[in-house]
């Protein structure tokens, strides 16, 4: 049996616990199941964004009890009823049997990313009902809140999961919700593809993650992320771990389980190899862009890395891959950022980017670093989300940046959270952004400097100079979008003085929005249009306030998250509450050290990004799209260098790689196994029928002929032998009586003869 | 007092009748009558014999066959009336039922 180690914690039991996710579960049913005959769709705002907020509020009930503990304390468990008991299971320990439960943990860790998706994921349900109110007529309505509680309670799942199944079936229940929600308009079929893209996509992923998980299971003998944690220094002692008949050293195999349980985030996080889903999601409606595909459910990986620490921090090999990956996603993303049009795609290859940073932290060892950017990016790229879905619906479902302009007149309240938001991903101080992501480049670069030697490894550098281009990128494709979409003249409604736009392909494929489920007839377009915010007569409008206030909220949260967690250097300005926060459920390498001097190194850096380096690229974005209204320059250089345009607009052709180099031989080895099926398989298999076919039409014959004769000739027989007697049954009874007397008279001269 | 042969010879005629309207008449009721008639040519014989032998269990046995006669007549009437209800007919050439 395997030792039980012993737990660094006492944990909190509570009993309400498990209403935190199923609340959001109740509603999704309620919805579900009810909402298809509700005529008033505000009993399912009702039920979605009730469920929302008492869920919200129970995180931050439970938020609050264990900042009343200590912190080696901060642990509040529940187990709701035993999953499934596995018994003799043959791991590294020997027999072991494991009783798999369906508990929920909230630690500190969980705690916040609790707070994150029932914050940020009630505000987003309140932007629906605004931006979904066209569904309320067609009565699809019902089915958008009820997916979108869903995914809240599957989000739930995988951070409040106490154990490794838990986190998996969350990790697959955000996976079906996303499909689902990217679906959302499945009638249209490139909304159908991009869902089934992402799934597939993410198959690909959950893979690598099911190997890694299995691998957890066969090397501890549990999936319970305590004891997991708790086991790893015994686990680390041993001089070498035989499985599967290979003997390696405990950090080749921790090396081995993070490099499939890093396949799995790549998937859901979207990061290269696996992140060409994510661009395509961008069919789903705007709040499934800000909730699923920005706040929450692309962080997940992220939240698994952070929760399998204790695996990371001993495997050197995954770590150096984890940071290096993320860098290269930082970088071609924010790349790909830079020459495109839909306002939402831009969002798309931000957030890819963003992603990419987070994982630097995490590859970096600052596993706070990286979740902290984690919830400032949710703050901030969210209020960016649903600000360009306020956008695209004050353009009339516009999604296109060239056709827009000049909307700061009309949407004051959007263009200030967007502004916001813009600065804080930008870095600038003392803006959200700024704290997280320096926080992030400054542990990348110190891999190298390593307290002033240099020493530190070459990855480390050339890591951080990618992380330094990629935000100059992104502060110059913000600045540019905010630009095209905000400054300058509305360049909607024919208004068009310097032949900058496009045919607007509202009604074709980019259209986000739906206009009309039964069809895109123009009638149905233009009642919908006039009857729901006005049309082309008025110009773009600022949306309505349950629209604008989600979008305001999330921004003054941009504004002054980053104050949660001040670096070291900057100690005058407030202490690294997060850091500190969710030190306790950080695997210990070495006993803690004291906090770092403040070097001056850092603060040159610090200073270098956000005054030099991320206005340079504003200030150069500013250049090329603001100051010159023709933007003559952006104009020039695509046609200076067009195939260089073309390149990036075209993502690199990464999709059409992907196409020829995998999709395509897929598609061809399934014609191939189609055709033996057809061949061979259904050969032998209709080959088999006509053989028995044959066989029965001989056996029928002898059947029919042989069998059947024999017994009909056997009742023939009988009906001729019982003919004769049928004639003596005549039914009359003065036969019988005649027959009688008959045989009285034949018994009588007998008898009198005989004498 | 007439000889014991000349008894048994009216007795056989009225038995050969009996028969002969059992078997070849078509009327229930007459049949009926016929089967009486048997009846009562034994009856006679009974009744011959018992003075023949000077004893007079013969003529107990003919009064026992009287009562059971008028016993029979009753059910047997009670058939043809019950037969009559259901099949409108008392020719018994037409009841036939269990012909095979």
């Amino acid at each position: 049996m395997i030792m039980e180690p012993a737990l660094l914690s006492t944990p909190l039991h509570s009993s309400v616990l498990w209403l935190i996710p199923f609340l959001p579960l109740f509603g999704a049913i309620l919805n579900g199941a009810t909402g298809r005959w509700l005529k008033n769709t505000k009993v399912v705002d009702f039920f979605a964004l009730g469920s929302m907020a008492v869920s919200f509020l129970l995180v931050v009930y439970t938020f609050i009890q264990l900042m009343g503990r200590a912190p080696v304390d901060r642990s509040v468990t529940q187990t709701v009823w035993t999953w499934l008991t596995l018994g003799d299971a043959h791991v590294l320990g020997g027999l072991t049997t494991n009783t798999m439960t369906w508990a929920y943990k909230v630690d500190p860790l969980s705690a916040c990313m609790g707070l994150l998706v029932t914050g940020v994921g009630f505000l987003i349900h309140l932007f629906s009902t605004g931006y979904m109110a066209d569904e309320r007529k067609n009565g699809q309505y019902y089915r958008f809140m009820a997916y979108l509680n869903l995914f809240v309670f599957s989000m739930l799942n995988l951070v409040l999961g106490a154990n490794m199944i838990m986190m998996f079936l969350g990790w697959e229940g955000v996976g079906l919700c996303s499909y689902l929600l990217i679906g959302f308009y499945f009638e249209r079929e490139y909304a159908a593809i991009a869902g089934k893209k992402a799934f597939v996509t993410n198959r690909i992923g959950d893979f690598g993650f099911l190997i890694g998980f299995f691998l957890i299971f066969m090397v501890y003998g549990s999936v319970d992320f305590d004891t997991l944690m708790g086991m790893t220094r015994t686990i680390l002692a041993r001089p070498e771990i035989t499985l599967f008949g290979l003997s390696h050293a405990p950090t080749w195999w921790f090396n081995l389980i993070g490099c499939c349980l890093f396949l799995g985030a790549c998937g859901k996080s979207a990061q290269i190899p696996l992140y060409v889903w994510l661009p395509d999601a961008m069919a789903g409606p705007t709040p499934v862009s800000a909730l699923i595909h920005a706040a929450t459910m692309v962080t997940s990986g992220l939240y698994m890395i952070a929760r399998m620490n204790f695996i990371y921090v001993n495997a050197p090999v995954a770590l150096s891959l984890v940071l290096f990956i993320g860098a290269l996603t930082a970088l071609v993303a924010a790349s790909m950022g830079l020459a495109q049009y839909d306002i939402k795609k831009v969002l798309a290859y931000s957030t890819v980017s963003q992603l990419g940073f987070m994982f630097m932290g995490m590859g970096a060892g600052a596993f706070s670093a990286g979740m902290f950017h984690v919830f400032t990016h949710a703050f901030f790229k969210a209020a960016l989300f649903l600000g360009s879905g306020s956008v695209i619906m004050a353009c009339h479902h516009e999604q296109d940046m060239r056709n827009m302009g000049g909307l700061r007149k009309y949407m004051p309240w959007t263009f200030a959270s967007m502004g916001i938001a813009t600065l804080a991903i930008a870095g600038i101080f003392p803006f959200s952004g700024f704290f997280s992501k320096d926080e992030i480049l400054w542990k990348v670069f110190e891999g190298w400097y390593a307290g002033g030697t240099y020493h530190g490894s070459t990855l480390s550098l050339v890591t951080w100079c990618m992380g330094m281009i990629a935000a100059f990128m992104t502060a110059f494709y913000m600045v540019r979008l905010m630009v095209m979409t905000f400054f300058g003249e509305y360049r909607g409604a024919g208004h068009d003085p310097h032949g900058l736009t496009v045919p607007s392909e509202v009604h074709h494929a980019a259209d986000d929005h739906s206009h009309d489920a039964h069809g895109h007839d123009a009638h149905g377009h233009d009642a919908h249009g006039h009857d729901a915010h006005g049309h082309d007569a008025h110009g773009p409008q600022e949306v309505p306030w349950n629209m604008w206030v989600p979008v305001f909220i999330l921004a003054l949260l941009a504004l002054v998250g980053g104050f949660l967690n001040i670096p070291h250097s900057l100690h005058w300005l407030g202490s690294s509450h997060f850091s500190e926060w969710i030190a306790p459920i950080l695997y210990q390498v070495h006993p803690a050290e004291g906090p770092e001097a403040a070097s001056s190194i850092e603060y040159i850096l610090m200073f270098v990004a956000t005054v030099i380096w991320a206005p340079a690229a504003m200030g150069l974005a500013w250049v090329f799209y603001g100051a010159d209204p023709t933007w003559a320059r952006p104009r020039a250089f695509v046609k200076r260098f067009p195939e260089l345009f073309e390149w990036v607009n075209a993502k690199y052709y990464i999709d059409e790689f992907y196409e020829a180099a995998f999709i395509g031989p897929c598609k061809q080895l399934g014609a191939q196994l189609w055709a033996f099926d057809v061949w061979a398989v259904d050969g032998m298999v209709n080959g088999a029928a006509r053989t028995t076919l044959n066989v029965s039409h001989a056996a029928h014959w002898f059947d029919a002929k042989i069998v059947d004769g024999l017994v009909n000739l056997v009742a023939w027989i009988l009906q001729q032998v019982s003919g004769g007697f049928r004639k003596l049954q005549s039914g009359r009874v003065q036969n019988y009586a005649f027959v009688m007397f008959l045989g009285f008279l034949v018994f009588a001269f007998w008898k009198f003869l005989a004498c | 007092m007439a000889d014991m042969n000349q008894v048994l010879f009216v007795s056989f005629l009225l038995f050969s009748v009996g028969v002969a309207g059992v078997l070849i008449r078509r009327n229930a009721l007459v049949i009926l009558m016929c089967v009486e008639l048997m009846l009562n040519a034994a009856n006679l014989n009974l009744i011959a014999f018992a003075r023949h032998s000077g004893t007079v269990g013969g003529q107990a046995f003919a009064l026992l066959v009287m009562g059971l006669a008028a016993a029979e007549v009753a059910i047997g009437l009670a058939l043809v009336v019950a037969l009559y209800r259901k099949k409108d007919t008392i020719q018994v050439d037409q009841i036939n039922l269990l012909k095979g």
